[in-house]
């Protein structure tokens, strides 16, 4: 590590001495690592390649044997099903054919883009009601000591294994009794409860390690606790709590068990909506194709801004790189 | 003690007339309330329901059955089918999640330039929505047009496409190999995080005293990753046995129970069968295996804590 500072392509020369390496253990030790490498990566991304060439395709060709790795007549049939079958669900074939001059037309009757609306409702709250309450908790938990301190900790941190199928039907009563089945705010009040625990230990991370003297330095200036939580301190913890938030974000826009169990009709999020889709009879691919890759595109923004908090966030902190 | 201490402002004068315990347990309260109705109390519920004979049907009018649920489990031979499953999943998925995701963490520190990008492309299966990663499994494990199919043809282990998802011969694999590319990327990055917090110097060390690779990495790398690695190890046995969308996508645990494993059951006794308090008693086996691991997980996270502090 130290090396690097000094010099900045000792890094990649380390990284890639192997390759230069010309002995004859060298060359087999090349072929292995090589092949092994090749292998990974087919393994890992021959899927997602396959996810957007099936996109591509037209619905002939999906059924095509043997499949073709390239799609032959480029087509975005998949994606224009989607979009059409949303404006229809929604109601707006009239304004759309009468602004653009298109004709609106689907063979399929899911309303891709309310579910996403639905999910971003859903998910958006959730990650909020987590950051707030969990990042309040966390500050105090941080700073102060009281009985029980460690029991709490450890008792957030086993909750974090339970979630899911391990409580679904006593999660499915208890929104029954609470008469909140088949609402958007069920599924906020457990995403958030899901999540809460994690956003607390991340937090909690982040104030460890946050400098007394900028506290001593805003009681000099006369800053309430309060004010010096608002204005001091969230503004510094701005990235872990943007990570935080993604975190408790992405858990609510990928959950199934809840979602499929707590919602029905027009209130589904994505996950049960694509679900029904996927498990019909005569699924059309190319078209679930499409819709998976709209409904990605919020986890891979996210991914690219979370990437570095990634670890810690997965878990609790408790592996330090 | 700093100067900071002297100037207590008014605002501290004031909040010591708050009782410390106000202090301290209103702000935790809004978290432990959430946590505890939507997650301690379900559980509680469960374990009390597994007692009963509740059904959706008459919620109301559950009787207390005694042991019978376990009983049940005890005797049903479908069950022993499910936790067998579970345990396959649980057994095989994680150890090649842990394998490949060991190798391609390694490679991504050892040997591939770009490291940063590179792991955020190996990322993208494990944060992919669930539903999503299985759908593009199921496609390509399809028994008529799949792409694994053709594969399996062209590397000539079969002579035609053979029905793998419908087949109750080998539906419990796809599902395991979607959980593998779901969970390795998690597992890799876990080594390439763990890798990157070993200081080089333990090495230049090492090599000055002549210690060969294999060496360095028996004796320096594996007992420095040892929590970390006993930390992903749980991690991948925790998500292994929680998976629900991945069987349920690819073969809603069918034909018959071949491919259902503990929470699949779970779903099905409760939502398609209606037996609530069979299905809680299920939900005890998912939870004391689940406490174990947590347990463990705990104690591995305490022991990191204090090692890097």
């Amino acid at each position: 590590m130290t090396t690097d500072a000094d010099d900045p392509t000792a890094e990649f020369r380390k990284n890639q001495s192997w390759l230069y390496d010309s002995t004859a253990g060298g060359y087999v030790r090349k072929t292995a690592i090589g092949l092994t490498t090749a292998l990974m990566s087919l393994f890992i991304l021959f899927p997602l390649y396959w996810m957007v060439v099936t996109s591509l395709k037209t619905t002939q060709e999906i059924q095509q044997i043997p499949p073709t790795l390239l799609p032959v007549d480029l087509s975005f049939v998949g994606f224009e099903e989607v979009i059409y079958s949303s404006i229809q669900q929604g109601g707006y074939t009239g304004f759309v054919e009468s602004t653009f001059g298109l004709e609106v037309a689907s063979s399929i009757d899911i309303d891709v883009l309310g579910l996403i609306f639905n999910s971003l409702k859903v998910s958006i709250a959730a990650g909020l009601l987590a950051l707030v309450l969990g990042t309040i908790a966390s500050y105090v938990i941080s700073r102060r000591e009281f009985v029980g301190k460690n029991a709490l900790m450890s008792l957030l941190l086993a909750s974090l294994m339970f979630p899911g199928t391990a409580i679904m039907v006593p999660e499915w009563e208890l929104i029954n009794t609470l008469d909140l089945f088949n609402t958007h705010t069920a599924l906020v009040l457990i995403y958030g409860a899901m999540t809460a625990p994690f956003v607390v230990w991340l937090m909690k991370g982040f104030f460890d390690e946050f400098p007394d003297s900028i506290l001593d330095a805003s009681r000099m200036d006369q800053c309430s606790p309060v004010e010096t939580f608002l204005y001091v301190i969230v503004p510094m913890a701005r990235n872990s709590l943007i990570a935080s938030f993604i975190f408790a974000f992405l858990l609510a826009w990928n959950e199934l068990v809840f979602a499929l169990t707590l919602l029905s009709g027009d209130k589904a999020t994505v996950p049960p909506g694509l679900l029904t889709f996927v498990q019909g009879f005569n699924t059309q691919w190319n078209v679930v194709a499409a819709a998976s890759i709209l409904v990605s595109i919020p986890v891979l923004i996210g991914l690219a801004y979370i990437q570095k908090y990634f670890v810690q966030g997965l878990t609790g902190g408790a592996i330090k790189g | 003690m700093s100067y900071a201490d002297n100037a207590q402002s008014s605002y501290e004068r004031a909040l010591d007339r708050v009782p410390e315990t106000v202090q301290v347990y209103i702000p935790i309260l809004p978290v432990m309330v959430l946590v505890g109705l939507f997650i301690l109390y379900p559980i509680a519920q469960a374990i009390l329901s597994s007692f009963t004979d509740k059904t959706f049907l008459n919620p109301s009018e559950a009787e207390f059955v005694g042991l019978a649920n376990y009983q049940e489990i005890w005797a049903s031979a479908e069950i022993h089918q499910v936790l067998w499953n579970t345990f396959v999943w649980v057994a095989v998925g994680s150890s090649v999640a842990i394998v490949i995701g060991f190798v391609l963490g390694w490679l991504l520190h050892e040997k591939l330039p770009y490291t940063s990008v590179a792991s955020a492309i190996v990322l993208i299966p494990w944060v992919l929505p669930r539903v999503v990663g299985a759908s593009i499994w199921k496609f390509m494990f399809g028994g008529s047009q799949g792409i694994i199919n053709e594969f399996l043809v062209q590397l000539g282990f079969i002579d035609e496409y053979i029905v793998m998802l419908g087949n109750p011969e080998y539906s419990i694999w796809p599902p395991i190999v979607g959980m593998i590319w779901r969970l390795a990327p998690l597992f890799a990055l876990l080594t390439l995080t763990s890798l990157q917090g070993i200081d080089d110097r333990y090495y230049e060390a090492a090599r000055m005293d002549g210690a060969t690779p294999w060496e360095q990495f028996r004796l320096i790398t594996l007992p420095m990753m040892r929590y970390n690695l006993a930390i992903g190890f749980l991690l991948m046995l925790i998500y292994n046995i929680r998976n629900f969308s991945m069987v349920w996508v690819m073969t809603r645990g069918g034909p018959g129970v071949s491919s259902s494993t503990l929470p699949i059951m779970i779903y099905r006794q409760a939502f398609v069968d209606f037996q609530v308090g069979f299905a809680s008693a299920l939900s005890m086996m998912l939870f004391a295996v689940l406490l174990v691991f947590s347990y463990y997980y705990i104690k591995v996270y305490d022991k990191v804590q204090g090692e890097f502090k």
